[in-house]
């Protein structure tokens, strides 16, 4: 029973970073390869918040967001100068930069010691400790973050986005600016990323940066373009299938030492046969420049 | 002094090797123009299938290098002929090619692991021998890779300027439909651009792991430094590129000097993103007239 409580809060906390995610990818069409930095940042704020300055869990949680807020900005406004390969580039180049200084910033980050004994969320002077209370409080994060998301999606700014996604120059012809409504996506985006990690941080109660590489901006993407993007059906029918596949392989028995290989090898394959067959991915709306 | 001195002894073997990456990268991705990963399973892939010639099956290098250059070269031309060149057909977008290259990277990558595990292997039994120079040392690895990564590459930029073929390749990245046009036979140029590109990966790769050893994930490394090298250059300038891997070589030399080897990808990463903000087009790219581009 716990296993599938842990499941259904892992599941809860990668729907927060893919429906964020989507509104770059999906709404916006560009191919960001950064998201697990601002994961990270989000995580890594919220620990040193709470550890170094006893900050409590939900003003940790909204500093965090103000902070990763101001590095999606600032990495946003030099990577949407760019479209197509160098976009990717650049965002790949970031996420590396920032991986590479909280590996190696030691007196802040511990680096790869990391840092254990984060204390679980206390909300109103209610402890939080258990699975079924921690499954409770990601789902009214996620109903939350997925109330935003949905408005936005469906506001004006996400129909602008759309538009100057499929065609940015007819768009910019109608007087939206491609630059200033991808970067409100882009910081939009990293800033609900950095709630996953508060929850992930304080759910584990223990980080290092090896959760927030580039295999992991890679994952996040990959469940996007499985799934499918622009929409709120893909990132969630995406998220479902890849966090359940490998259980799913588990239940074969696949022996452990061959598994977690097994189960690439299939994203991969996957991926290729939808790129022939349906490059919108298995639930997506938008289709891969 | 003498210990800087060393470390730019090293940079231009690194620049040689980086060098040999940056002509695999540039070589697709200026004559076919599209962003290719899996370039990096064809780099891990060629040290695999050496070690395997050389170690389980005991056959002598000067067989197990060539065979294993091959092999990358042929799973490189399927890697096309199965996955780009029929999306390619079908019309499919670079993003289209990129996220299916990822995808084949990612299977690749993963069966090399599920086969020989994920530890580090080196090519190179036992210790390497060194010579002095004054107070420097440099390994016969080392002696190697400068040789192998500088001769390929002036021998490549004379097959470039002589050779109608390689012209021909050269050329197809600015007029893609000229190629068809002319009757020249698209289809095998495409085979021969994954094949030569597949060599300059293995060569690099083989010097690498001589050297420093591999496992399974060093190829994205590989893969992102030789791009890197091209777009820092310039895409479509062949000197640009040598110079776009030298100038990473012996800026993480400083790097090394001034801080620590640990920063050195922040440095690859950084010189890319300051050229692309301040040259988009490259460091040696020229200003060009707006019909031009």
């Amino acid at each position: 029973m716990n296993y599938i409580l842990h499941l259904i809060i892992i599941i809860g906390i990668y729907l927060i970073l893919t429906l964020s995610l989507n509104l770059v990818v999906g709404f916006g069409g560009l191919l960001s390869l950064c998201h697990a930095v601002f994961y990270g940042i989000g995580a890594y704020a919220t620990t040193l918040l709470m550890l170094k300055a006893g900050f409590g869990f939900v003003t940790s949680v909204i500093s965090a967001v103000l902070i990763t807020g101001t590095f999606s900005l600032a990495i946003g406004v030099p990577a949407l100068r760019f479209r197509g390969d160098p976009f990717v580039l650049v965002t790949l180049g970031f996420q590396t930069i920032i991986f590479t200084i909280m590996y190696n910033w030691i007196g802040l980050t511990r680096g790869p010691y990391g840092i254990p004994g984060i204390p679980r969320p206390s909300i109103a002077g209610y402890q939080i400790t258990t699975l079924p209370e921690y499954l409770f409080l990601t789902y009214i994060f996620l109903v939350m973050v997925a109330i935003i998301i949905v408005v936005i999606y469906k506001s004006p700014f996400g129909m602008a986005l759309k538009a100057l996604r499929d065609d940015e120059m007819a768009a910019e012809g109608l007087g939206k600016s491609p630059f200033y409504f991808f970067l409100a996506a882009f910081v939009i985006a990293g800033m609900i990323a950095s709630i996953a990690g508060s929850l992930y941080a304080t759910y584990v109660t223990y980080i290092d940066p090896t959760s927030f590489t580039l295999d992991e901006s890679i994952f996040l993407l990959v469940i996007l373009l499985v799934g499918g993007a622009g929409n709120l059906k893909g990132p969630i029918v995406g998220t479902i299938f890849m966090i359940l596949l490998p259980e799913a392989l588990r239940f074969l028995g696949l022996p452990d030492t061959v598994a977690p290989n097994v189960r690439q090898i299939l994203y991969g394959l996957v991926i290729v046969i939808l790129m022939f067959f349906r490059p919108q991915g298995i639930a997506g709306e938008f289709k891969l420049k | 002094m003498t210990l800087l001195a060393q470390l730019l002894l090293n940079a231009l073997c690194n620049a040689a090797t980086y060098s040999l990456l940056a002509i695999g990268f540039g070589l697709f991705y200026r004559s076919l123009r599209f962003f290719n990963i899996g370039f990096g399973a064809v780099y891990v892939v060629t040290s695999y299938a050496v070690i395997t010639a050389s170690q389980a099956l005991g056959l002598p290098l000067f067989v197990s290098i060539p065979s294993g250059l091959i092999f990358a070269g042929l799973v490189s031309v399927l890697m096309d002929k199965l996955i780009f060149h029929p999306l390619d057909k079908h019309g499919s977008s670079s993003g289209v090619l990129l996220v299916a290259s990822l995808g084949i990277y990612i299977a690749i990558i993963n069966l090399i692991a599920l086969i020989f595990g994920n530890e580090i292997k080196i090519l190179s039994k036992g210790m390497e021998p060194s010579y002095s120079l004054g107070s420097l040392i440099i390994t016969r690895i080392q002696i190697i890779q400068i040789l192998v990564g500088w001769l390929t590459t002036i021998l490549f930029w004379l097959a470039i300027r002589k050779n109608t073929l390689i012209k021909a390749i050269w050329a197809m990245g600015k007029v893609p439909e000229l190629i068809r046009a002319l009757g020249l036979p698209y289809n095998q140029m495409r085979a021969i651009v994954f094949f030569l590109s597949a060599l300059f990966a293995g060569l690099a790769s083989i010097a690498t792991s001589f050297d420093v050893g591999f496992d399974p994930h060093v190829g994205m490394g590989a893969l992102l430094t030789g791009a890197v090298a091209v777009i820092v250059g310039g895409v479509d300038i062949y000197w640009g590129w040598i110079c776009g891997a030298s100038l990473i070589a012996f800026l993480q030399a400083i790097g090394v000097w001034l801080f620590s080897a640990k920063w050195n990808e922040l440095i690859t990463f950084a010189l890319l993103i300051i050229t692309l903000l301040l040259r988009p087009h490259g460091i040696f790219s020229q200003k060009r007239r707006a019909e031009e581009k």
